[in-house]
């Protein structure tokens, strides 16, 4: 009889509590009113009842919320055309446009943040514009991740192929691209787009540096709170992670064509 | 008029030269195919042909009309590609609509020619299933109907039986045919095996090496190839130059090289009457069955001759059997 292999559920579940151990603290501790003891003591909601009360938080969530889409939008779209361009019509420059989208991993935010301040706080135009600057500044640092996500997924599927296959069909390339290829490598999209949204969720020093303390993400309301009440910043931690969960499984279902067909199906009934 | 034309078609990519001068005309209705082995340029011409490749120099033109600048989507060309090439993200129904929403047909006539067309290949009961949820003969199937429900004015296949097993390839090859015939369909196949393009077409323009070696129909291919690619390409010939021919039969013949087919020999252990025959001795170095052929690979000294038999399930000479062949002088094709 085969001996069953107990190393790989062992270490699975050795990982797992190590990941969730933080979160499952964090969560206990924001729902108590201290936790001296082993046992935490008072249990109270009263930390999320505060938080969901304060017209500051929710304006704070909302505002981090755009600040992951608008850059993720213009980066994902940025980098398909620049894709379908280099794919179709000049496949020699693709290796310099990876060049370009990966030199974003190597810079710090700090040197970053300094960087584009330097650059573009005198400009007289637009560009000039602290929120502008941060949007710019979020589109940089996704850049490599969405960048590389999309590049494998055209990878995956023989993107060549399908697009001489739909123009012979009379299918011009982009509308091919748009119609045939993007559907394809959506599930691509979709992981390094939320990939983006952890890393803009996580960030401090960019928004710190460019916009300042008085426009407030995520994580400088947290940082705030943190100096203030570490119960309350554990609610605020959770509600991060909570949020994040949730754009996270709403993505992957409407992705998912099962999550589509069920839509359709309740808007037919 | 010929209703598809190349006209001294050059192909370079860099500074090799695939295609070399080519003319080529097809008729309408005619299933043309381009044989020849990997490398031979004639995907290159089918793809020059779809506007998938641009010619360095040379006309094509289409039913008239000149079509050498013309963009592959105005062509008016469909297209079945070796590689599975359905759009994974449509069911087989879009799949065969997709042509017909960019002409801009009426919904009610697309989804009534996409079932219609679907039916015809054999696929009216997989309109809602994607292209994973097929086989490859299906998917290929559905590749036909999606190329051929617009009614283009040509066909092309390169070599879309390619990646399927060698059973349901010769059913489809079948199917395509009929399919072809039944809708007076023009089309262009490529292949490089000679026993497909033996089976579906009406003219075969055999290529070697960026230019066409011969063009004619299967049967005098066959039976009357005019140089030597040809003859050992089609028909397993046996090939000779004067020179070995001379060390086999003692006989000298005229041309550069002699060509004949295996199943014209006749073979025996005992000497055989010679009569209006090239007389040849030899052993026997190995048997193999194909099918219903036995085929003997008979070494004359360092000159191997192959001699294909009716196989019956007996194997008359064992391996090193001396045996003696007879050639027909009539049946022997002087290169």
């Amino acid at each position: 009889m085969k001996k069953k292999n107990m190393g790989a559920p062992i270490i699975m579940i050795a990982i797992l509590i190590y990941l969730l151990i933080p979160l499952a603290v964090s969560i206990i501790y924001s729902l108590f009113e201290k936790w001296t003891r082993i046992v935490p003591e008072g249990f109270t909601l009263g930390n999320y009842v505060t938080l969901f009360t304060d017209q500051a938080f929710l304006a704070c969530l909302g505002r981090t919320v755009v600040m992951c889409i608008i850059p993720i939008v213009l980066t994902v779209f940025t980098v398909l055309l620049a894709l379908f361009v280099t794919t179709v019509y000049f496949p020699n420059l693709e290796k310099y446009v990876q060049i370009i989208c990966m030199i974003p991993y190597t810079i710090q935010g700090v040197i970053l943040s300094v960087s584009i301040l330097s650059l573009y706080v005198a400009s007289p135009t637009f560009l000039s514009n602290r929120v502008v600057m941060l949007f710019g500044a979020y589109c940089i640092i996704i850049l490599p991740y969405i960048y590389q996500g999309i590049r494998n997924g055209m990878r995956a599927v023989n993107m060549p192929m399908l697009l001489e296959a739909a123009e012979m069909l009379g299918a011009s390339k982009l509308y091919a691209f748009f119609k045939v290829i993007v559907p394809n490598i959506l599930s691509a999209v979709i992981v390094s787009s939320l990939l983006a949204v952890g890393i803009i969720f996580g960030d401090y020093v960019l928004v710190r540096n460019l916009a300042g303390t008085s426009f407030q993400n995520m994580q400088i309301y947290l940082y705030q709170t943190m100096k203030s009440d570490s119960t309350k910043s554990s609610a605020v931690f959770v509600v991060i992670m909570m949020v994040t969960f949730v754009i996270t499984a709403v993505v992957l279902f409407l992705k998912s064509r099962e999550g589509r067909q069920h839509i359709q199906k309740r808007v037919k009934e | 008029m010929s209703y598809i034309r190349f006209e001294n078609i050059v192909k370079n990519f860099g500074t090799h030269e695939v295609l070399k001068n080519i003319d080529l005309e097809v008729e309408k209705g005619q299933l043309v195919t381009l044989l020849g082995p990997s490398g031979c340029g004639k995907s290159t011409l089918l793809r020059c042909l779809a506007g998938l490749e641009s010619v360095t120099s040379g006309r094509v033109y289409l039913d008239g009309r000149d079509i050498t600048d013309v963009n592959p989507k105005d062509r008016d060309i469909g297209m079945v590609f070796q590689q599975y090439s359905l759009f994974p993200n449509m069911t087989v129904e879009q799949n065969v609509a997709f042509g017909m929403k960019m002409k801009k047909m009426p919904k009610d006539t697309i989804a009534a020619k996409a079932r219609e067309m679907l039916e015809i290949v054999g696929l009216g009961d997989k309109l809602k299933h994607y292209p994973s949820q097929l086989s490859g003969g299906q998917q290929q199937r559905a590749a036909l109907a999606r190329a051929i429900v617009t009614e283009p004015k040509v066909l092309l296949l390169d070599e879309p039986l390619s990646a399927i097993d060698a059973l349901l390839r010769h059913s489809l090859q079948i199917e395509i045919r009929r399919i072809q015939k039944e809708l007076d369909i023009t089309a262009i196949f490529v292949t490089h095996d000679q026993d497909e393009a033996m089976v579906m077409s009406d003219v075969i323009h055999l290529m070697y090496k960026g230019k066409i070696d011969q063009s004619a129909r299967p049967t005098e291919l066959y039976t009357n190839p005019s140089t030597k690619f040809a003859a050992t390409f089609i028909g397993h010939y046996n090939v000779l130059s004067a020179g070995e021919f001379a060390r086999l039969t003692g006989e000298h013949i005229d041309s550069a090289d002699i060509a004949f087919r295996p199943e014209i020999i006749k073979i025996s252990d005992k000497p055989v009457d010679a009569g209006g025959c090239y007389g040849m001795k030899g052993r026997i170095q190995v048997s193999l069955p194909h099918g219903n052929i036995l085929r003997y690979a008979v070494m004359c000294g360092d000159i191997q001759v192959d001699v294909d038999v009716l196989f019956s399930g007996v194997v008359p000479f064992e391996t090193g059997t001396d045996v003696y062949m007879a050639v027909p002088r009539d049946a022997c094709i002087y290169l």
